[in-house]
């Protein structure tokens, strides 16, 4: 009885960061805010959601279901960090920048790009 | 457990709305980033199916849609860098 009230918790605050991240994409005025807000998503919602998951399924003792959940996580919450960052610089060569910019590092540190 | 149903309907609602960021975002960076990100809700929707189900075949499905959405962001990415 325990164990599933910390399982609805863990799902109840994956839903929550997920619902924060989605609102963010939709509400932020500029690109590179709505970046940062999709991170939410793929960060703390699936985080919580899968160990949620993993947990009920380790309780039941399906420990193969339990590592595989835990794996698929793993590789989204590493792989979310990599494809921001590529597509972070693919938006500033491509031209597109912030709504009130105010100090441009990248452009000082790479003045050729 | 009926908890895994009800979470699955709610991302995939989530899904559903970032579809209007996709329709409507202004440039191409918005619509790369909601489409990633319903590729991940979808991915953690396909996972509360298959502990509900208990098969898991949907979870061989999660996974294979997880590597296939970030090969194509960071394809996406690659792209407007003009290296591609």
């Amino acid at each position: 009885m325990i164990a599933r009230i910390i399982i609805d918790l863990f799902l109840l605050l994956g839903c929550f960061f997920a619902f924060a991240g989605v609102v963010g994409l939709i509400r932020m005025p500029d690109s590179f805010t709505r970046m940062q807000s999709s991170t939410n998503i793929a960060t703390l919602g699936v985080l919580w959601t899968v160990l949620g998951v993993a947990i009920y399924a380790f309780m039941n003792n399906n420990i193969a279901f339990g590592i595989k959940v835990i794996l698929i996580g793993v590789f989204v919450v590493i792989t979310s960090a990599i494809s921001g960052h590529a597509i972070l610089r693919g938006a500033y060569k491509h031209g597109i920048r912030p709504d009130n910019l105010v100090v441009d590092e990248y452009r000082r540190d790479n003045p050729d790009e | 457990m009926i908890e895994f149903v009800y979470v699955g309907i709610f991302y995939a609602l989530l899904a559903l709305m970032l579809l209007y960021r996709v329709l409507k975002g202004p440039s191409v960076v918005d619509r790369a980033v909601a489409a990633d990100s319903i590729d991940i809700l979808t991915v953690v929707a396909l996972i509360v199916f298959s502990i509900f189900s208990n098969r898991s075949i949907y979870l061989d499905i999660a996974l294979v849609l997880a590597i296939l959405g970030f090969l194509g962001t960071v394809l996406i990415a690659r792209y407007l860098e003009g290296r591609l």
